[in-house]
């Protein structure tokens, strides 16, 4: 499509820019006759453990709706055989399904557990914010600024196109030119950072802040999968950060780490393995954390086995190191090496089995309550299971030939990413809604969304398991009549559809809850843990006074009891909160800093490595602890 | 009960090592890389690239930075002014001639044909090197800011928080030089 002083441009991209006007003039409109600026310009300012996550799942939720696009043109050209749908062939479909990879890992899934996390976690410890509360903002800021660096690629018609994986010798710049994957280079160099400091913040919050007497072996599970996620994360990510610098190296200043007479691709794979296996594990942990609560909650009971549900989850984040090399079985590592990758591999089958039972037998003889959260839960455990199994059949190294790089992979990872991380977000959003908001989302449009998702998601990703069986590869944007695989592609765009609907019920119920329903009160759920003690939404500054914990669920106790928790005498000083805008700015200067480097523009990059260290200068001589420590001193 | 101080700067010390922590795997995969691809079976060789000399000048400044550095510690425990000035003061100037020769380094094997480019021993040399480096010249602006804070009026505890956090750096980038001469340099040179 020809476009006046621009040139020709794909008419996708057009129709994007005009919706995205459209709706960023709309969005501005609201807000200014509403009088909502006073309300943005808190949030934007805050370091509030509560709005950070708040904040974090809103912008999860709009990453959703892209990633969740790209997937509906993605079913939408696989529908029929031979189907030219839109402009999406060929390097346009190399583009969309590796935004959507990337997009629903890094920039939805990895924000919706992190949001969580900021929300529940500190209130569950008794803690009145996370550790480092500064630092908390600029974290979130660093995922704002990689997502808008990540995003914006489209706008310009320079799609990241090399897989979510970005494998080379693929994604140097002998084979994709211009500029498109240096934006996934440095989209996620940013959002990494920010998720390291994040992890290090939840380490710090959980190993130190504490409320009295609630000790480690006291947490809620949910606290748990986060300490044990959080080292996960700090172990791996800084191998991506250090893959993405090579890669940068190789694509920028020339190098051949991985091409070329010198190089090796297949260094690239190991590195980001080493980094993406642990990485799938940091998105399921956190879910797992929320399904134990969530069912302990509505099973009115304890959770079943609690010490063996801990040492399921470490085991857990122990094994995801040994085990990255199963995606390379096809590489040529030696049957030595496949044979004990394999090995490990099936091992995480037996903690993942440990949970699963623990989860069943917490709900025996429990007195069930039927909620959206409880339901997307119970949804959780079958679907879930599905993907451990092909896991398992995946394992199987000498298998693995015929499945690799087909359908079937697939299906399998949609089972346990959407199956175990978004459901785990979804359960865990319906739950916690109260705590973010001081509002319920309705129960009956919940249950609408559950049900028309879970099995618009089977209809999707079950007949793909067949078309890999069938031998229909992954990342190919046509098959032909000839190759059988029609109707199974036909029933599972249909399923992708019917998700897509489901997502318009929740913007309905969001719609309804905020016009039509009163605010609840700090415990809704008739919760068992300390975050339904504090009112809803959660204030700043929780816990006045910080109470005693004397438990496992010592809040039910509490109830069951008829007495109040007791009080702590002595509490810990709490971090410092305050209301600044240096987060943003440095978001700002980060994403031009970003571009300076995709594009190439030396005095750009200069300019924003000056105005980064400006920023670490800035916060030197602005620092919060110094009118505190000045009055402890004076006193 | 703990002063407020005290607990808030235990809470930046452990938040603060395991920053140290994620640097830590960032070096080793570095190191590794540097492993796996040196010597490069085309382009110059590491024996004919470095030098005995400047590695044991480089060595000599950096560790010996790490020691005056103490000096400054000390200073830090009954508040002897001098003594923290004179640590931080002789910690800049031996990094600073670090900082020189380091780049004096880089310079000479630039102009002598070995560049990032020519192999992937040279690439990966280059890229572990210079993280390090760049790493002592944030550790120079770093205690340039602490040496104005310094003559500010700001809360003693703050400034002693601050410092602190400092020297952890400080010892850790000169553990990553130590490590550089035993991976790096040593196997080429002894």
């Amino acid at each position: 499509m020809y476009v006046p002083f621009v040139g020709e441009v794909p008419s996708d991209i057009v129709v994007a820019w005009i919706v995205s006007i459209l709706l960023g003039a709309a969005l501005l409109w609201w807000m200014t006759t509403r009088k909502k600026w006073p309300l943005v310009w808190d949030y934007i300012t805050t370091t509030d453990n509560r709005k950070i996550g708040t904040m974090y799942i809103l912008l999860a939720m709009v990453f959703f709706i892209r990633g969740g696009i790209d997937a509906m043109f993605i079913r939408t050209q696989l529908a029929i055989p031979e189907n030219d749908f839109w402009v999406f062939q060929s390097q346009k479909y190399n583009e969309v399904f590796t935004t959507h990879g990337t997009v629903m890992i890094f920039f939805v899934a990895m924000p919706l557990l992190i949001g969580l996390m900021n929300i529940a976690v500190p209130l569950q410890l008794g803690a009145n914010d996370l550790a480092f509360p500064y630092l908390n903002s600029i974290s979130f800021w660093l995922f704002v600024s990689g997502g808008i660096i990540f995003n914006m690629a489209f706008f310009f018609n320079a799609a990241p196109n090399a897989g979510w994986t970005s494998y080379a010798p693929l994604a140097t710049d002998t084979f994709t030119t211009g500029p498109n994957n240096n934006y996934y280079i440095f989209g996620l160099q940013v959002s990494g950072l920010g998720t390291i400091f994040t992890a290090i913040n939840m380490i710090v919050t959980i190993i130190r802040l504490r409320a009295p007497g609630m000790k480690m072996t006291r947490m809620p599970l949910f606290s748990w999968a986060t300490l044990v996620t959080s080292f996960l994360i700090l172990i791996a990510f800084p191998v991506l950060t250090v893959a993405l610098l090579l890669l940068m190296f190789d694509r920028i200043y020339g190098t051949s780490f991985f091409l070329g007479e010198y190089g090796d691709p297949v260094y690239w794979q190991h590195l980001f393995w080493i980094f993406g296996h642990p990485e799938v594990y940091i998105l399921i942990l956190p879910a797992f954390g929320i399904f134990s609560d969530v069912i302990s909650t509505f099973s009115r009971k304890r959770v079943y086995g609690y010490t063996s549900m801990v040492i399921a989850i470490a085991l857990i984040g122990l094994l995801g190191f040994m085990v990255w090399a199963h995606h390379m079985f096809t590489v040529g590592l030696g049957a030595l090496a496949n044979s004990i990758f394999a090995i490990t591999t099936m091992l995480i089958a037996v903690p993942t089995g440990i949970k699963v039972f623990n989860w069943l037998f917490t709900m025996r003889k429990g007195v069930v309550r039927i909620t959206t959260p409880m339901l997307f839960s119970l949804g959780f455990i079958p679907t879930f299971v599905i993907g451990g199994v092909t896991g398992v059949m995946l394992a199987v190294a000498a298998a693995d030939y015929q499945y690799h790089d087909s359908y079937f992979v697939v299906a399998h990872f949609h089972y346990t990413m959407i199956g175990g991380t978004i459901l785990g977000a979804f359960a865990g959003i319906y739950y916690w809604y109260p705590k973010m908001t001081g509002k319920m989302l309705d129960e009956k449009l919940g249950k609408w969304h559950f049900w028309l998702f879970i099995i618009g998601f089977h209809l999707t990703f079950m007949p793909q398991h067949f078309a890999g069986l069938n031998g229909m590869p992954r990342r190919v944007y046509t098959y032909t009549w000839e190759d059988g695989v029609f109707l199974l592609n036909f029933v599972s765009t249909i399923g992708a559809f019917l998700m897509g609907a489901s997502m318009l019920i929740v913007l309905l119920n969001l719609y309804k809850t905020h016009r039509l329903t009163d605010p609840v009160g700090a415990d809704p759920w008739d919760g068992r843990t300390l975050e339904w003690t504090v009112g809803s939404p959660a204030p700043e500054h929780p816990f006045q006074p910080i109470p005693k914990i004397n438990s496992i669920d010592a809040y039910w106790y509490s109830k069951v009891e008829r007495k109040k928790l007791p009080e702590s005498e002595e509490p810990r000083p709490s971090p410092i909160a305050i209301q600044t805008v240096a987060p943003v700015l440095l978001a700002g200067v980060l994403i031009v800093m970003s571009i300076g480097f995709i594009y190439g523009w030396v005095w750009i990059q200069v300019m924003g490595g000056i105005a980064a260290l400006g920023f670490f200068i800035y916060r030197v001589f602005n620092d919060e602890r110094k009118a505190v420590y000045r009055k402890e001193e004076e006193s | 009960m703990k002063q407020t101080s005290e607990v808030l700067f235990n809470d930046k010390r452990l938040g603060f090592f395991l920053y140290l922590v994620v640097e830590a795997i960032m070096f080793a995969t570095l190191f590794a890389t540097y492993i796996l691809y040196t010597p490069s079976p085309r382009g110059a060789d590491p024996t004919e690239v470095y030098e005995l000399r400047t590695v044991v000048l480089t060595s000599v400044f950096l560790l010996s930075s790490s020691g005056t550095l103490l000096i400054a510690e000390s200073g830090l425990g009954n508040w002897n002014r001098l003594k923290i000035w004179i640590g931080l003061g002789t910690t800049f100037l031996l990094g600073s001639i670090f900082m020189g020769l380091e780049v004096h380094e880089f310079y000479k094997y630039w102009s002598e044909g070995y560049t990032l480019t020519m192999n992937n021993f040279l690439a990966s040399f280059y890229v572990l090197v210079g993280l390090h480096a760049s790493h002592v010249a944030f550790g120079l602006v770093w205690m340039i800011l602490l040496m104005v804070q310094f003559k500010q009026t700001m809360p003693k505890s703050l400034f002693i928080e601050k410092h602190k956090i400092f020297n952890y750096y400080w010892h850790f980038v000169d553990v990553i030089w130590v490590l550089i001469i035993l991976i790096v340099y040593a196997p080429y040179l002894l």
